[in-house]
């Protein structure tokens, strides 16, 4: 975040503190896309995702006066997010998602790279038990370090490394392991 | 810790915007809010000064015990490394004292 | 088997009593594995350098949350401190040879006298003027605490680690913080 972007975001924090409904909102354009993706990863399921979103900013807007600064923000929304998103993971079923290869939202976004790889991988990501996804969304999403991560779910740092490494192997094993799944860049040929 | 998903899970994990209208409703359901949560929305009706700046006493506490915490627990890694360290280096005083004495005697000895 | 009423509140009063002692008993061993290390004033005074760190349990519990496994160093420290309680280190650096009194060096000898504590290793080279005196305390067949004192020239040390010191796992430490493979199995 650039020093003025960071000084705009405290200003609409200032006053939406203050009950200014324009500068909250202003804090919602500039996160909604952060959150929202948060919780589609976690959840693979548009309409969950923009619940537990709402939801997420719902409670921001009860505890603004917590929120110090743009820095606490975002970490506060992160957390907030995946948290809300977890919690709703362990209430529900996962056979009532809808696959989001149906949400026309994603596929309505200009992918660069391979957009078959990248479909895979997110459903891939899916099937990642409820922690594990959170960490690779973080570290992938959002490019937080490891540190970074442990202290937005509050776990160790060495769980947070083991969740990363052991959900890499699986979804590299299970790349792999796929009928005419694109070849990774430095994949060796298996003749 | 790179891997050669890095590249391909930053592209398939790139955020998105929410579905068009995602803020009208949000403010929709803010609206619908219970009274008591509205209350709190207005500049002048906002909590009295003092429950404010406890509030905001409350909250720089919970933040700054955040950092806190993270320093301490570098700091008491640190002191730990530290001390296992310095253990480390009398342990191999021990050590290369023991074996300075189990060397023989005279040279040519089979030794035991 | 039914207990009489009448008979209850004794019974368990009695049962309280063997706990509460069996706890203390544990605490004392516990308690005696950790010196009494002295405020070493006199030392303090006289050093150029003085590292003093002292871990409880609690601390030992944070600084492992931040032990961050990809790195070796940290790896091996993880494996060295499962099941320690305490870690307590005052080292003394001086500008001139044998410059600290020996006063309170002598009382934490003294403490490594008592029962339970047993001289591991005891190394006195003449040539390099070290003196590094090793014990462990043993309570059964099982250590739950190590000193070691260490005299050089020109620094003094005193390592105290308490709990369930393993001699394995400090052995594993070789080839990290400078350790060579040290076999403390065969006492000298």
């Amino acid at each position: 975040m650039t020093d003025g972007a960071a000084c705009s975001v405290c200003d609409s924090l200032a006053r939406a503190r203050a009950g200014d409904a324009a500068a909250f909102a202003d804090l919602v354009r500039r996160h909604q896309r952060m959150v929202y993706s948060l919780a589609l990863r976690m959840l693979a399921d548009r309409h969950k995702a923009e619940d537990v979103a709402q939801e997420a900013f719902l409670q921001l807007h009860r505890k603004l006066a917590r929120v110090q600064s743009g820095a606490h923000l975002l970490f506060w929304l992160r957390q907030v997010a995946t948290r809300l998103a977890i919690d709703r993971l362990r209430r529900e079923p996962r056979h009532e998602s809808v696959p989001l290869e149906e949400d026309p939202g994603i596929a309505s976004e200009p992918a660069a790279g391979d957009p078959l790889l990248q479909r895979h991988l997110r459903a891939l990501i899916g099937e990642l038990p409820p922690a594990a996804r959170a960490v690779v969304l973080l570290r992938y999403q959002e490019d937080l370090e490891p540190v970074e991560i442990a202290e937005v779910l509050d776990m160790p740092v060495n769980t947070v490394k083991s969740h990363l490494k052991r959900s890499l192997a699986s979804l590299r094993d299970r790349l792999g392991g796929t009928p005419g799944a694109a070849a990774l860049p430095g994949d060796r040929q298996v003749p | 810790m790179s891997s050669d998903l890095d590249k391909p899970l930053r592209e398939a994990l790139r955020a998105v915007e929410p579905p068009t209208g995602f803020a009208e409703r949000l403010a929709a359901r803010i609206e619908r809010e219970p009274l008591r949560r509205r209350d709190w929305r207005p500049a002048r009706r906002w909590a009295p000064q003092a429950l404010a700046a406890s509030v905001l006493v409350a909250a720089l506490g919970m933040y700054g015990w955040q950092l806190q915490r993270e320093r301490q627990g570098l700091e008491a890694r640190q002191q730990l490394l530290e001390a296992l360290r310095v253990t480390g280096q009398k342990l191999d005083l021990a050590y290369r004292g023991v074996k300075d004495a189990a060397r023989p005697a005279t040279a040519g000895d089979a030794g035991a | 088997m039914r207990v009489p009423e009448d008979m209850r509140t004794p019974i368990t009063s009695l049962l309280a009593l063997v706990i509460l002692a069996v706890l203390a008993q544990q605490a004392a061993l516990a308690g005696d594995a950790k010196l009494a290390l002295p405020n070493f004033q006199a030392l303090e005074s006289k050093a150029s350098e003085t590292v003093s760190i002292t871990l409880d349990s609690s601390l030992i519990a944070l600084a492992a949350r931040w032990l961050d496994s990809d790195k070796p160093e940290d790896a091996a420290a993880r494996r060295a401190i499962a099941g320690i309680t305490g870690i307590y280190v005052r080292s003394f650096t001086f500008d001139s040879d044998f410059a600290y009194p020996q006063a309170d060096v002598d009382s934490v000898r003294k403490q490594l006298s008592a029962p339970g504590w047993q001289q591991l290793v005891q190394v006195h080279s003449r040539k390099e003027h070290n003196d590094v005196d090793v014990y462990i305390r043993v309570d059964g067949n099982k250590a739950n605490g190590l000193a070691i004192i260490a005299s050089e020239p020109r620094e003094f040390t005193i390592v105290n680690i308490v709990g369930a010191v393993d001699l394995q796992k400090l052995h594993e430490l070789e080839g990290h913080f400078g350790i060579p493979p040290l076999d403390l199995t065969n006492k000298k």
